[in-house]
């Protein structure tokens, strides 16, 4: 390996390819990540407090659900939503973009359940006992008391799983649908170069993440701050 | 107020409360009568059926069979034989609780933790409730903690807070289980000041505590729970001066040395 090439080769493809990377790659990258961490999060919102309702075949549903996910890969599913998808909702027909955030937010929404899930039953049943004896009803209690608490607990793990998320959403270049992964794939094949331009995608990659995961810690520690028991 | 003096607040017939099927019987057959006025305190050897019984008395626990009667209502019947529901929360409204933990909401201020309840099920303006607050906070000196957070306190601080938050409520009863059991012993005597201090204001109280110095001095019952029943009950003088059953003679050996 001659070093000296290799670094003179990712100096010239980034300065020629950078649009490519940085705009339409980290661009999709982002979308997709952020869109999968956002609607992941309402979904597994819902499919937590399904877990948690008194009504128990709803409650199986919501466990059967987040193991069969939890249980198979996810590039299996990827597949199986990129194919069948189409199949059963007519108007994702060629979209493959749709399908494959759909998706990521499937997946992502059964480990978000167990986050949310644990997340609320972190907090000291002692609260929930004194917000009742106050006379507060249950919802009130829920919204007022437990919620709040619980938030604390669940972002620092959402931050996570938006980190998560971002180098996972790299599986969706299978389907080439446009994000950091799918921008190397294009270029290794117009340059016939497999190293250098995977370096560049690895720095972008690993810098992004690496400044989220110093942005999300700054603002844990900020919010922990002066109210922690 | 047109209450008379010795009017039964809270009437508990043949209460019993088992866990696991059976297997554990935390109250088996609590029979007795909480006045008006009464400073009720409970006192038995640990795993008795002290907290048990006094959770029940709210029902955070839920009995397992037997009544309680709260100003007239017999709050373990989910309906009235008239069929009127249950209103809940509105009985617990007036039985204020104060737990060995504080329990005191850790994301809220002093302020806040006080003016919650009362706005979200009184309908009192914030200005009100605040007004409210300030006062009690007054009465038992920490007007100037309003704005701090519970961390920021220390756990007699806390466990006052607790006792005023619930006062916030205008309860007629409060429910006291162990409030000085987590405190440093440097602590305990400013807690049992500001109880002392309710018990004189005519406040109708029942308290589990192993303090056999508040027992006798505040209490005018005491209650000697042991294995789910009432083995014992009379005034501090007769329980702590001339005990009849072997297990107080028992108990009260062990405590008051
Ligand atoms: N949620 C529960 N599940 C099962 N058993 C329980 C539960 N709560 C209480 N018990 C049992 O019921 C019995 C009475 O418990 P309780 O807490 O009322 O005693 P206590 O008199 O308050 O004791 P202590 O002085 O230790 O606080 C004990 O045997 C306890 O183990
Ligand atoms: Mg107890």
């Amino acid at each position: 390996m001659n070093f000296q090439v290799i670094g003179r080769n990712i100096i010239q493809i980034a300065v020629k390819y950078w649009d490519k990377f940085l705009i339409d790659g980290l661009s999709y990258t982002f979308a997709l990540s952020a869109i999968t961490v956002a609607f992941g999060a309402i979904f597994g919102a819902v499919l937590a407090l399904q877990k948690m309702s008194k009504i128990a075949p709803l409650r199986w549903l919501s466990v059967a659900y987040v193991e069969i996910i939890r249980g198979t890969p996810m590039l299996l599913q990827l597949y199986m939503f990129y194919f069948a998808l189409p199949m059963l909702i007519p108007a994702l027909n060629k979209q493959k973009f749709a399908c494959i955030a759909i998706a990521l937010v499937c997946n992502s929404a059964a480990y978000v359940s167990e986050v949310i899930r644990s997340g609320i039953q972190a907090v000291d049943y002692g609260q929930t006992e004194a917000a009742l004896s106050l006379g507060l009803t249950k919802t009130q209690n829920f919204f007022s008391v437990v919620l709040p608490q619980a938030v604390k607990n669940i972002l620092p793990a959402l931050g996570n799983e938006f980190i998560m998320i971002i180098k996972d959403t790299s599986l969706a270049s299978t389907f080439f649908i446009g994000d950091l992964m799918t921008q190397y794939v294009l270029i290794k094949g117009t340059t016939y170069l497999p190293i250098e331009p995977l370096v560049i995608v690895g720095v972008i990659y690993f810098t992004v993440t690496f400044i989220l995961s110093k942005v999300f810690g700054f603002f844990e520690r900020r919010m922990r701050h002066g109210e922690a028991r | 107020m047109e209450k008379q003096d010795n009017e039964s607040l809270i009437s508990v017939r043949e209460l019993k409360k088992y866990f696991n099927d059976g297997e554990i019987k935390a109250l088996d057959g609590i029979t007795v009568d909480i006045n008006k006025g009464d400073v009720m305190v409970v006192i038995g050897p640990s795993g008795g059926g002290k907290s048990t019984f006094l959770r029940s008395l709210n029902l955070l626990e839920v009995p397992t069979s037997g009544q309680i009667i709260f100003e007239g209502v017999d709050i373990t019947k989910k309906k009235s034989d008239d069929g009127k529901k249950l209103d809940l929360p509105l009985h617990r409204r007036k039985i204020g609780m104060v737990f060995q933990h504080f329990n005191l909401f850790p994301h809220k201020t002093i302020l806040q933790n006080m003016t919650l309840a009362p706005m979200k099920t009184k309908g009192l303006s914030q200005a009100e409730a605040e007004e409210k607050a300030l006062a009690l906070l007054e009465r038992v000196g920490l007007k100037d903690r309003a704005d701090a957070y519970p961390s920021q306190l220390s756990g007699g601080q806390k466990q006052r807070v607790a006792i005023v938050r619930a006062l916030a409520m205008e309860p007629d009863v409060m429910l006291f289980d162990e409030p000085t059991s987590a405190l440093d012993p440097e602590m305990v005597g400013e807690v049992l000041a500001v109880m002392k201090e309710l018990a004189k204001s005519g406040m109708t109280m029942v308290v589990v505590t192993h303090e056999m110095g508040f027992a006798k001095e505040v209490g005018n019952r005491i209650l000697f729970i042991s294995e789910g029943k009432i083995v014992e009950e009379g005034t501090p003088d007769q329980i702590f001066n001339d005990p009849q059953s072997p297990r107080l003679q028992d108990f009260l050996s062990k405590v008051l040395i």
